[in-house]
């Protein structure tokens, strides 16, 4: 594929963008239900995800059927943790961690969105004859 | 699965706390209520918290989330506490009187841990809005 729009630091940044957002619903979700008895706190597994993303440079090919696809919301790994043993109502869900990762998780999407607004401020460049 | 459906989540869990906070008021204010409709001490009441999923057909990630809802107000059914108090309007032939059977310190840890959850739920949509907002910027 080629195209300056399908370069590999652009879509790439476009999965990452969207994975972030994906992370940020299920943070949405664990919180939601910090109070419901016996839910299991739900996560992503992001490291292997993010190298795959990085590795096949930015074009996802699906090679095999449990492999990344382009939209990786349908095979991607979902954790369920399991509740400590002290927990009374079999709720798995930690308050603390879900607002750590909440806000880890915003201040990567502003540095991936930042990102994709500097690429495409290098292409406008580069389309105006260099001229800022 | 768009940004919507994380609105809808965290308002889910919003309108979830706000009912628990609701259920403690009324159980604050009628600690000590001897009269009812139906008769006997005011009985305490608590909602009960089910996560439901958002998209049962959707993809894995989808499958995954869940919003929070309030499948009914739970009532107690015991018969109260009972305290000698001959002087009371509604104490019996023995001087005792039926009150309902709250303890105030546990609905006022309660009453924190709802509020608390309520900010959490608060605080994610107002991140969510941010990010929303920040994705409207790409390119500017």
């Amino acid at each position: 594929m080629s195209g300056f729009l399908a370069d590999p630091i652009f879509s790439g940044l476009q999965q990452v963008l969207d994975l972030r957002q994906q992370q940020h619903t299920l943070t949405a979700s664990n919180l939601a239900n910090a109070d419901t008895p016996g839910f299991k706190a739900q996560a992503i597994d992001f490291s292997d995800i993010l190298s795959d993303v990085f590795r096949s440079a930015g074009t996802v090919r699906r090679t095999h059927a449990q492999h990344l696809g382009a939209s990786n919301a349908d095979n991607m790994e979902i954790l369920e943790l399991e509740a400590p043993p002290w927990s009374v109502d079999g709720n798995s869900v930690v308050p603390e961690r879900e607002t750590a990762r909440l806000q880890e998780n915003s201040l990567m999407y502003s540095a991936v969105s930042t990102g994709l607004s500097r690429r495409l401020a290098m292409l406008k460049y580069a389309a105006n004859d260099g001229k800022l | 699965m768009d940004i919507i459906d994380t609105f809808n989540i965290s308002a889910s869990g919003l309108a979830a706390q706000r009912v628990r906070l609701q259920t403690i008021s009324s159980n604050l204010a009628n600690a000590r209520t001897t009269r009812t409709e139906n008769g006997g001490p005011y009985q305490r009441r608590s909602p009960i918290f089910e996560a439901s999923a958002i998209d049962s057909f959707g993809s894995r990630l989808d499958r995954a989330l869940s919003s929070v809802n309030i499948s009914g107000i739970d009532v107690a059914t015991g018969p109260g506490r009972r305290v000698h108090d001959p002087s009371h309007p509604d104490a019996d032939a023995s001087g005792h009187v039926l009150f309902p059977d709250i303890d105030i310190l546990h609905e006022m840890v309660d009453l924190m841990t709802a509020s608390r959850s309520y900010e959490a739920n608060a605080n994610v949509l107002d991140t969510t809005s941010e990010l929303a907002n920040r994705a409207l910027q790409i390119g500017r």
